[in-house]
């Protein structure tokens, strides 16, 4: 077997030396805070709908819930203002008790029952926000949001690259909370469910239990993720940015970064949020020099053609490679633990096999 | 006293009794297989047994007693509990505007401390001038909720398959059921599962108590893998693995959670004879580490080679009970299940 690379390596390796080659700010540093941001947001649906198999259509909803109680938490039009971090980490834990209240009367239904109602989940949330006036603003959006401190240092919005590094590291912090949780009891017994849902019941874990803490735990990792999209905007921004088609492009990275692979989850995000923020960006440039009347033409106008992207990328990868581009890998295959020559317990194996 | 004290069990579905008042005992220590012909009721009433199905009468007593979890005062605590959580957050749901108006924005000025304490009393006052029938409706969806907790909770009471698990009845399955993704001792954990003490927290933060866990569960997997002769592949895919060793595997599963009493779900089915002979002696070595057997199975050579005691199935109704000289000799059974012999 030859020795492979570990892809989540890679990633950080390779995204912590990129900021060398831009300037200070630019287009590029765009980019990649939403795609940091959305890798967060896909390693919580990662848990959810990779791990444990529950397919989750409302992913925005937990993020827009992470985004107002940050926003809710540590703006300076409300009496809180708990501060940048503490923001951070209370929005996982509503995020995680949105997780439950919405988990407790529904993980008991199967498959598609289940994603019709976190779908509906997110349709209600996006009413709530926009209704309840008083309290989220509407359709304004809550802001000016807290900049981060770390020791006294703030970073100020302009100051792109020390945003970048920040998401890089939370992210990192984040990928390794879902790793550690992956190769555990509590990951094994996630994916066992997803596996069979029977078989492991009999082997004695609780299906509901568990499947609530897989609920919990994806939505706190998503709120979390939402919190820092309200962040970096310094507002929650309107609540129609965390519809239906947000969801989608969620689920959209983890499939075309491979179900149930943390390193796929990223070069999922890298992928889809990286067309959407560099390549649409691009060509709207290149059309818009080419092009002066650019309006007349639907077409002239790339993000009209986001979504034929999207539903491109999606078909090419279910067709081409449906385990997705970074399939998740056995524990132990990786060379870290090397498989035992074939014939080792021969006496045991050739009285086991019997033929 | 036996081990395992099966009375009475039938199960219906709808109209069809697959299984019929069947009572039979297991005793510590001895294999008991149950033959039938197909369609008999013996996988049903594997399931019964295991709390995969909820049998229409009968009971199933492990140890003299009933596995299933009691009622106590933890119910009727949740159960108020939301209820009650249940009517405050519809009342606040429904005024949640005029509360946190009265409550926040009259009182928060930019840059000046915020009266916490006028704020509470604003908020209750507010909430008190609210009109009755906003305190009617969350008290109905109050209500709602904490008979719906009685209800789920109630669904836990009843013996399910977690449960008796647990409890030390392990199973394998007819039609092979692995996790077929997972790594062969990845499996293997996952049937230790119930044995395992790590909490969440513990595993995030990689505590001491969870890499000697670990350690400890790796190598007791490892061991049982090589009992069922798969460790030189403990870390291939468990879909990887040719039919016979999945079954191998299954058992060694169910194995992990040092069960009491192995139920096996037809484990020769689809063997070759070799392999038979050699599941067979697995099966001897199972009982010799001190787990009580109970097996389903059509192959009569297995049957009759291992089994001490076997019970016979007919339409769901048991028609013969006995040691394995018996059942060869019981006419009955023998036009059953092992074939008459034509009388022309």
């Amino acid at each position: 077997m030859r020795p492979r690379m570990n892809p989540i390596l890679i990633f950080f390796a390779v995204a912590a030396a990129l900021p060398m080659f831009f300037g200070a700010t630019g287009l590029f540093y765009d980019a990649f805070q939403s795609i940091f941001v959305f890798a967060l947001v896909g390693l919580g649906l990662n848990i959810i709908t990779g791990f444990t198999g529950m397919l989750n259509l409302g992913m925005a909803a937990f993020m827009a819930i992470g985004a107002y109680a940050f926003a809710i938490l540590t703006c300076d039009i409300y009496p809180f203002q708990v501060g940048f971090w503490s923001g951070l980490l209370l929005s996982g834990f509503i995020g995680a008790l949105a997780g439950f209240l919405i988990g407790a009367p529904t993980l008991g239904l199967s498959g598609d029952y289940l994603a019709i109602v976190t779908m509906g989940f997110g349709e209600i949330t996006l009413d709530v926000l926009k209704n309840l006036e008083a309290i989220t603003k509407g359709t304004q959006g809550i802001n000016p949001l807290p900049r981060p401190t770390i020791g006294g240092w703030t970073i100020e919005l302009q100051d792109e690259r020390s945003w970048y590094y920040l998401l890089l590291l939370i992210l990192g912090v984040a990928v390794l909370f879902v790793r550690r949780l992956e190769r555990s009891r509590t990951g094994r017994a996630w994916l066992s469910i997803r596996e069979d849902a029977l078989a492991s019941q009999c082997m004695g874990i609780p299906p509901k239990r568990t499947r609530m803490i897989a609920f919990a735990t994806g939505s706190a990792v998503a709120a979390v993720g939402g919190a820092l999209f309200a962040a970096l905007l310094s507002s929650t921004g309107e609540p129609n940015s965390y519809d239906f088609q947000v969801s989608i492009l969620v689920l959209c990275i983890i499939i075309v970064g491979g179900m149930g692979s943390v390193a796929g989850t990223l070069v999922g995000a890298a992928v889809m949020v990286g067309m959407n923020a560099i390549v649409l960006v691009k060509l709207a440039d290149l059309f818009g020099s080419r092009e002066q009347g650019a309006s007349s033409n639907v077409l002239a106008s790339p993000n009209n053609w986001k979504f034929l992207i999207f539903g491109l990328a999606l078909i090419l990868v279910v067709r081409v490679k449906p385990e997705g581009l970074v399939p998740p890998r056995l524990e132990g295959e990786s060379g870290a633990q090397p498989p035992a020559p074939p014939k080792s317990q021969s006496g045991a194996a050739a009285q086991g096999a019997g033929a | 006293m036996s081990l395992l004290e099966v009375r009475d069990i039938t199960m219906r579905f709808g109209g069809l009794t697959a299984v019929d008042g069947v009572t039979f005992d297991l005793h510590q220590g001895e294999i008991l297989a149950v033959i039938g012909p197909n369609g008999a009721g013996t996988t049903t009433l594997f399931n019964a047994i295991t709390g995969v199905y909820q049998p229409t009468q009968g009971s199933v007593k492990f140890r003299g007693a009933e596995v299933r979890r009691s009622p106590d005062l933890k119910l009727a605590v949740r159960t108020a509990v939301v209820g009650i959580l249940g009517a405050i957050s519809t009342f606040m749901a429904l005024n949640a505007q005029e509360i946190w108006t009265a409550a926040i924005d009259a009182n928060y000025l930019l840059d000046k401390p915020f009266p916490w304490h006028k704020a509470l009393a604003d908020a209750w006052a507010t909430a008190r001038a609210a009109p009755l029938v906003w305190g009617i409706i969350p008290a109905m969806v109050g209500g709602v909720l904490g008979a719906a907790t009685v209800l789920a909770l109630w669904q836990r009471l009843r013996r399910t398959p977690d449960l008796i698990a647990r409890a030390g009845l392990a199973r394998t399955f007819q039609n092979i059921r692995l996790f077929t993704d997972l790594s062969l001792i990845e499996n293997v954990l996952v049937g230790m599962d119930s044995r395992l003490r790590c909490g969440y927290w513990t595993n995030v933060l990689r505590l001491p108590a969870f890499s000697r866990e670990r350690s400890r569960s790796t190598a007791e997997a490892m061991e049982l893998l090589a009992f069922v002769g798969l460790a030189d592949r403990a870390h291939a895919a468990a879909g990887s693995l040719p039919y016979g060793h999945r079954r191998r595997l299954e058992i060694a599963r169910a194995l992990a959670s040092n069960p009491t009493v192995l139920l096996l779900d037809e484990p020769a089915a689809g063997m070759n004879p070799s392999e038979v002979t050699s599941l067979m002696q697995l099966i001897q070595r199972v009982r010799e580490r001190g787990v009580t057997v109970i097996l389903i199975e059509h192959h009569m050579k297995l049957v009759m080679g291992i089994s001490d005691r076997i019970v016979v199935l007919q339409y769901g109704r048991k028609i013969g009970e006995g040691t394995p000289q018996e059942i060869q000799a019981d006419r009955r059974c023998i036009e059953a299940y092992l074939g008459a012999e034509d009388e022309l």
